[in-house]
């Protein structure tokens, strides 16, 4: 019975122990070790090879040349790691793994995107070495112009959504100094003899009222933020804004936005995206130029609804990004309003366009075919407005251009 | 090629493992022999002809040395020749830029910048070889018979580009007789993804944490213990990135059959300097202690021959962790403690309440970190001066930010630089059913360092230009 007292029984004790360690069990580790980069090797093999990502928007690599040049000089290894990676099964499953693994290590969110209450997924604040300032100096500089000095001019930046959502941010975050730049960016303009209008009172008291004017997945405005943006722009010009009842208002759903591409939440809801479409607008008063480089294309609506097909549903209005955008109205009151913009100005543009008979927008990113001074002479119009979020704002180094 | 890489574990390990199992024993050698190759030439291939030329000359170089053992004169002329040699390799491909710009400090010189690039891991390897020809000159381990057997061991490539220097003595017999079995492929398992979990999920997330303080201009003071939380994060990054690949090399090594010795023994609970340097990097001190210090004489020459040959192993040591001057003033200040407690401070520090020991060497060792840092010498006095300075606040919101944000994973990284985690599985690894949570740890360390890796590009490697 007590098999330990003797010497047998304790070889055999030695003996259960040993095939205790030895057991199929104990080699399990190793087992899962080589299942898994087997299993992940022969995957990768059969992954089918994309071209592009639509989640990333990039090309991906492809399987790199195999020449005696480039593999001599370390090239091919280079490539074949990047197409390794681009490439790697279930890419995005990992990328969104890892951005939820990060939050249960304790941060508050993945690639400077914070992950928010209620599905808010904000970018962080901008860094502190920032191009606010020669941004503005920028802008100061055109409107000394002898082209440009004459016009009357207004600045508008859309606050960040961190400033004006605090309520949902997570609790250790860096602070949104929003409150620091536009003053100082306010008496910079005035001293030149250009009205800033600042948003931040009437964003804060619209969301606190209950005002979604932020997409949840996305760093831009909602339509309702740009008609708020844009009743504020028109009473500081004291111009009567459209009422929102002239519009019927359209809901599309599954909007991914950019802060949802960049951070790897996955499990984020998406938003809702609006157009406000004015029915009585038709081609008889309405048409859209846009021009890129030498070409220009005529449209008789402001809504690209084919761009509702593709995640990033943004570019439903005005179609996006472009160099140079005009917008005629012949039912409108005002005259011309050239705007010199980012692309917050997407959305707002239609309801600038209830208002003014023509809106050239300039996206100085794609604008390098001539001066906007030239511009300003040519179209001669009656109001400039630079509108920009303040996060493109700091970021920016296109607008420097400006002259 | 570095093993936190997506294509090293699931393109070339896999391949690797299985060839290397496939081939009958006799074969594996040689197939480890040219899949080394593979794996040191993947970003620089023509580096490859530099590694046979390495291996070369030390074969020839060891076989002469034996040939002539009977001739002492020839037998020391052909150890030297070699010596040289390697030393040369290493001097013009690390050094040059160096020697160059402290000679364009003269006046009247101006020689061009060669711009040369530092060969991976050639300040490992050739201590290894250089290991080889002196031990088989000093008896201490046979010559190699086999040019592909020691083309093996130089360029085995768990530990070819980050350590630990494998002395040829203690592998010699291993590259010859060595008997791969299950329980030691697990072993090595479970050691390799320890390292995996160092390296990928505390070290890049701490460099992440340096970076943003260190590295992004126009970041407002982060204030006297925000520069302090920087280097600590330092202290930890360099120590988990290092002992996270020694012990992906050790872990590797088990995999193909190969035993390596450990390479760090948790310095950071040292209770003295003299102690820490026996913890860290232990390769390295060994290999200077047998193949510089001893043959200067070490201490049997008196105390002022001993003070001396400690600096000259401890400027060397520096000089091999970096050619620039900074990385010389961390090994002197190295030097000088080590000889500061052997001769005056340990009858002190002994008598001291351990707590404060322990405060002690870690207040040195940050230090010391902050000078392996900065090698640009304006900015390591300012955060020299960041460090003892109240003039720029305690700490800045942002620093004190990202300080909470990665407070979980500071934690671990405190616990995981002690060895509460080895006594506690030393305590129950008998218990039936342990296997349960070592399958566990290594699925979880799999699966988020992948996660991780997938993630980011982010993933510098401290130790890969050394």
């Amino acid at each position: 019975m007590t098999h330990y007292a003797n010497s047998k029984g304790g070889r055999h004790y030695a003996a259960e122990y040993r095939d205790n360690e030895n057991s199929v069990p104990a080699y399990l580790p190793a087992l899962i070790f080589v299942g898994f980069i087997f299993t992940m090797a022969i995957w990768f093999l059969f992954n089918p090879k994309l071209d592009y990502s639509s989640s990333e928007k990039r090309n991906l690599q492809q399987f790199p040349e195999t020449s005696v040049n480039n593999i001599t000089s370390g090239k091919f290894g280079k490539e074949f790691e990047t197409y390794f990676a681009d490439h790697f099964p279930a890419r995005n499953m990992w990328v969104g793994a890892n951005a939820y693994a990060s939050l249960l290590e304790g941060n508050n969110g993945a690639k400077d995107v914070y992950n928010c209450k209620y599905g808010y997924l904000i970018n962080k604040p901008v860094s502190k070495d920032n191009e606010i300032k020669n941004n503005i100096d920028a802008i100061v500089d055109f409107k000394n112009l002898d082209a440009v000095k004459n016009t009357p001019m207004s600045v508008m930046l859309a606050p960040s959504t961190g400033y004006v959502c605090d309520d949902v941010l997570p609790s250790i975050h860096n602070e949104y100094k929003d409150d620091k730049y536009f003053p100082e960016i306010t008496s910079t303009l005035s001293q030149n003899g250009i009205s800033f209008v600042d948003l931040r009172d009437t964003f804060k008291s619209a969301y606190k009222a209950g005002s979604q004017l932020y997409y949840r997945t996305d760093h831009h405005w909602t339509t309702r933020g740009a008609y708020t943006a844009y009743t504020r722009f028109c009473s500081s010009l004291g111009i009567t804004p459209a009422k929102e009842s002239v519009f019927n208002i359209e809901h599309y759903g599954g909007f991914y936005g950019t802060t949802y591409s960049t951070s790897g939440f996955w499990l984020t809801q998406p938003d809702d995206i609006e157009v406000w479409n004015n029915k009585s607008n038709t081609a008889d008063n309405l048409h859209m130029k846009i021009t890129e480089g030498t070409e220009t294309k005529d449209y008789d609506s402001m809504f690209f609804y084919n761009h509702l097909e593709e995640d990033d549903k943004y570019p439903v209005f005005i179609d996006g990004n472009h160099a140079y955008t005009e917008i005629t109205n012949t039912k409108a009151e005002k005259g011309t309003l050239l705007v010199i913009k980012d692309s917050f100005s997407h959305s707002i543009a239609p309801f600038l366009a209830e208002s003014y008979k023509k809106v050239i927008l300039i996206d100085m990113r794609y604008f390098k075919t001539e001066n906007v001074s030239a511009v300003v002479q040519r179209e001669k119009p009656d109001q400039l407005l630079v509108l920009y979020g303040i996060d493109n704002l700091a970021n920016d180094t296109d607008l420097v251009w400006l002259q | 090629m570095v093993f936190s890489s997506l294509v090293f574990l699931f393109a070339y390990l896999p391949i690797t493992l299985l060839i290397y199992y496939i081939v009958p024993r006799k074969g594996r050698n040689l197939f480890l022999f040219f899949i080394n190759l593979v794996f040191y030439g993947w970003g620089e291939p023509m580096l490859v002809f530099l590694m046979l030329f390495n291996v070369l000359f030390n074969y020839i170089g060891g076989w002469l040395v034996d040939k002539y053992r009977q001739d002492a004169k020839k037998k020391k002329l052909f150890l030297v020749l070699t010596c040289i040699l390697d030393i040369g390799i290493l001097a013009v491909f690390k050094y040059t830029g160096m020697i160059t710009d402290t000679l364009n400090m003269l006046p009247f010189l101006n020689i061009p910048n060669l711009h040369i690039s530092l060969p991976i891991g050639i300040s490992f390897y050739t201590f290894q070889t250089m290991s080889y020809v002196i031990d088989v000159y000093r008896d201490d381990a046979p010559v190699s018979k086999s040019f592909i057997n020691f083309g093996t061991y130089l360029a085995l490539f768990p530990q070819l580009i980050a350590g630990p220097i494998v002395r040829y003595r203690d592998v010699a017999d291993q590259m010859i007789n060595r008997r791969e079995t299950l329980a030691q492929f697990t072993k090595g398992v479970k050691i390799f993804c320890i390292g995996l979990g160092k390296k990928v999920l505390i070290a890049n997330q701490m460099g992440i944490i340096t970076k943003a303080l260190f590295e992004t201009t126009g970041v407002e003071p982060h204030g006297i213990l925000g520069t302090w939380f920087g280097i600590a994060a330092y202290t930890f990054q360099i120590y988990f990135d290092f002992s996270g690949y020694s012990d992906m090399a050790c872990g590797l090594g088990n995999m193909l059959g190969f035993e390596f010795l450990k390479n760090f023994n948790y310095p950071y609970i040292s209770k003295s300097i003299t102690e820490f340097w026996r913890r860290w990097h232990i390769s390295l001190s060994t290999w200077f202690k047998e193949y510089v210090y001893i043959p200067l004489g070490g201490n049997r020459k008196g105390v002022k021959r001993q003070i001396i040959n400690l600096l000259i192993v401890w400027g060397l040591t520096g000089l091999w962790h970096g050619a620039a001057y900074n990385f010389i003033f961390w090994g002197l200040f190295y030097g000088l403690l080590l000889i500061l407690e052997k001769f005056v401070l340990k009858k002190f520090l002994d008598k001291l309440p351990s707590v404060l020991q322990h405060v002690y060497t870690l207040f040195i060792v940050l230090i010391g970190w902050t000078l392996f840092y900065f090698t640009d010498v304006n900015q390591l006095f300012a955060a020299l001066s960041d460090m003892f300075n109240f003039s720029k606040g305690i700490i800045s919101d942002n620093t004190l930010n990202l300080f909470l944000s990665n407070l979980p994973v500071l934690i671990v990284a405190g616990i995981a630089s002690t060895p509460l985690g080895a006594c506690v599985y030393n305590r129950f690894k008998h218990v039936k059913f342990m296997w349960v949570a070592e399958t566990l740890f290594v699925a979880a360390v799999l699966f988020l360092s992948t996660a991780s890796l997938v993630d980011q590009s982010y993933n510098p490697f401290l130790y890969f230009r050394f």
